[in-house]
């Protein structure tokens, strides 16, 4: 395992200064400055509390972050890959590149050439700054967050290192995914990750995100933010499949912006770590477009999820639909709150949010929380929720075929997923998907 | 002669949570390799009897035993009695929307394996395939999910379907034959003959309300089953009386007693 450049890195979060943050690292301007600034801004903000609606289930306070070691941004470097690391990316299928990133930092990258040649950029966020600073300027840097994320949103800027840049010309379609992987190998960090995924007009992009690590024994944090950008008639598929070990608590902050006409999916799978929370929004800017938001989580013991999710119409015309569904076992807890928020002008707004729960369990709990805010007067919006249980007559019909209770429950599990996950267009990602769901599930 | 297959002795149940029984003393031994009818009328409790043998947690056992391959089986759950051997095919099987056929049979048969014994799954493959050509099943119907969206024909054969594959000791048809044209209730017939032939000791306790499928599945016993009891055994034949007379005699009889 590598280690960081030594000094800084040892300091804590409540003792850090930016500068010593910052270490020796050249980095572009562009970056300096947006990190600068918002480690200011972080400093300046209040911490969310359980007061507030988008908290009210997920207690910051009881994260330690003062303790936790920030990761100090670094370059980019090739390094050899662990053999661990190495079985990682041997298992998944096709795909068009990989990107490994250790706490943040791209530790890896590979574009298929034939992939390279059609005109996608896969690169570090800092090398895209050198290369392509005005659209990282305005589709990440002056991305403006609400006011519930605008905290970790600024932490996740100040310490953004390496993450990765994909972007998609005009009219080319990837042929299959990028897959990165998102590594956290040292246990007592908080480190952050990016994921800037652009496609230009016409243009089709594909990503797995897939988040992993041991189980630590210190609390661990990963930050953790995507912006994912469609122009005029692109089309997007992401997928963040979060597989954390035991020890992490991880924050996801996604913005999706979708221009006329594009489709944008985003399909968001919790499995691991102690904690998971992704705030997840999705813009409609163009009218025609459409999103499609997925999302899957299974939880065991006393992990906790947290789904904050927003549809955002600002232009009319525009299709969203969202589907989110979770199981839990266990002591396990999740929550999910979704806003459909249309504005004034944006007529025929067709918008779907639908969030469904399955608990196996007596302590399991689950928290749905659909809402509408509607300006417009000529659209069409519906929001649902449900809570329940596995039905006594398929758990019979299954135990009588030989299936133990708790293979039979976990089978349901499986089958109350399965329309989401058909709902992913590529098939070798929904593959992905479902090995990483079948292992959590264990039939 | 050996020990039966299934034993019943002295069988009563309810309703769990519920008062009055619906099963009220039921003998009834079915010997490896016999098929059995049990007929009666509605509401005399076939159904009931069907689902306490398999282990329905909705109802409960006041008294009496079930023996099968001589164990008790009433403390056990429905997946070990299914494990054990028995095997229940439903009047009304469940949907289980998003689970395909293939995925659930292959759950169901590694449920059967010892810990740490692999499953042989083009060996699985295969078989599933062989047993939907003998029940003249689509190839495509493996990927469908569990009696989603199916008809009742479809239903029946792919309870059928399930015990050619799981390949139980004793099967239970919860009126398989309802509900099914002539043309389906041959394919399942032809089914449930086809594996009797494979298995010389499979016993067979065929649950119907109709001589129909007798016709094509030939019982060594019939029993009718009236208000919780058997009321009358017999050998084939029983059944073409009742066809011909209908229950009326037997009524009588069972209120003289």
């Amino acid at each position: 395992m590598s280690t960081m450049t030594a000094g800084p890195a040892e300091s804590t979060l409540a003792a850090a200064d930016f500068d010593a943050l910052s270490g020796e690292v050249t980095e572009p301007e562009t970056i300096a400055g947006a990190r600068a600034a918002a480690w200011e801004r972080f400093n300046a903000l209040p911490w969310p509390t359980k007061k507030s609606e988008e908290w009210r289930y997920t207690d910051l306070a009881k994260v330690g972050f003062e303790a936790l070691t920030p990761v100090v941004p670094a370059p980019a470097t090739a390094e050899a890959l662990s053999a661990d690391v190495r079985e990682v990316l041997g298992r998944s299928g096709e795909r068009a590149g990989v990107v490994v990133l250790r706490e943040g930092r791209v530790a890896h990258l590979e574009l298929e050439p034939e992939v390279a040649r059609s005109g996608v950029v896969l690169s570090s966020i800092r090398d895209a700054a050198d290369r392509h600073p005005e659209v990282l300027k305005r589709a990440l840097l002056e991305a403006q967050p609400g006011p519930a994320e605008e905290k970790l949103w600024s932490l996740h800027l100040a310490l953004l290192g390496g993450g990765y840049f994909l972007y998609v010309p005009r009219g080319v379609e990837m042929p299959a995914p990028i897959h990165a992987f998102h590594i956290v190998e040292r246990a007592g960090t908080l480190s952050s990750a990016h994921s800037f995924v652009y496609a230009e007009s016409g243009a089709r992009a594909a990503v797995i995100d897939e988040f992993l690590s041991d189980d630590l024994e210190a609390e661990t944090v990963s930050l953790h933010g995507a912006t994912i950008t469609g122009e005029g008639g692109a089309g997007i598929e992401y997928v963040a499949l979060q597989r954390f070990g035991r020890g992490v608590k991880r924050f996801s902050t996604q913005h999706v912006t979708a221009g006329r006409d594009s489709s944008v999916v985003t399909f968001n799978v919790a499995l691991g770590g102690d904690l998971s929370r992704a705030d997840v929004t999705s813009r409609l800017d163009g009218p025609g477009s459409d999103s499609e938001m997925l999302a899957l989580w299974f939880g065991d013991s006393n992990q906790h999820f947290d789904h904050h999710t927003l549809q955002h119409h600002a232009a009319p015309h525009a299709h969203s639909d969202l589907l989110f569904k979770g199981a839990l076992t266990d002591a396990g807890s999740s929550v999910f709150r979704g806003l459909i928020r249309v504005d004034k002008g944006a007529q025929l707004t067709d918008a779907y949010q639908t969030n469904r729960n399955l608990l196996l369990s007596e302590s399991s709990h689950a928290s749905a929380l659909p809402n509408l805010e509607i300006e417009a007067d000529d659209v069409r919006c519906s929001h649902g929720a449900t809570i329940g249980q596995v039905e006594d007559g398929q758990l019979f019909y299954l135990m009588s075929r030989g299936l133990t209770r708790r293979q039979a429950e976990r089978l349901l599990v499986f089958g109350f997923f399965d329309e989401v996950l058909g709902r992913l267009p590529m098939e070798g990602v929904r593959a992905r998907v479902r090995e990483a769901i079948e292992e959590k599930i264990g039939l | 002669m050996s020990e039966p297959l299934l034993s019943v002795r002295g069988l009563r149940a309810k309703v769990d949570g519920e008062d009055g029984e619906i099963l009220r003393g039921v003998d009834l031994d079915v010997q490896r390799g016999e098929v059995h009818a049990l007929m009666g009328p509605n509401g005399s409790g076939k159904s009931t009897l069907a689902k306490v043998i398999a282990g329905h947690p909705a109802y409960e056992v006041t008294a009496g035993e079930i023996l099968f391959e001589g164990e008790d089986v009433l403390e056990l759950e429905p997946d070990e009695r299914s494990r054990a051997g028995i095997f229940l095919a439903f009047q009304y099987p469940a949907e289980i929307p998003g689970v395909s056929i293939a995925n659930f049979l292959r759950t169901a048969v590694n449920s059967r394996l010892a810990e740490g014994e692999e499953m042989d799954v083009f060996g699985f493959q295969r078989t599933l395939t062989e047993k939907m050509e003998m029940l003249k099943m689509d190839p495509g119907f493996a990927a469908r999910y569990v009696n989603d969206g199916f008809s009742g024909g479809e239903k029946k054969r792919n309870e059928i379907l399930q015990m050619a594959v799981l390949r139980p000791a004793l099967g239970v048809l919860d009126e398989t034959d309802s509900g099914l044209d002539i043309d389906a209730l041959k394919i399942v017939a032809s089914g449930v003959n086809r594996l009797s032939e494979a298995d010389e000791a499979l016993g067979v306790l065929l649950i119907t309300h109709y001589k129909r499928i007798l016709n094509y599945i030939r019982p060594d016993r019939v029993h009718v089953m009236m208000a919780g009891r058997i009321a009358e055994s017999g050998g084939a034949s029983l059944a073409d009386k009742l066809e011909a007379e209908g229950y009326d005699w037997l009524h009588r009889a069972v209120a003289a007693v």
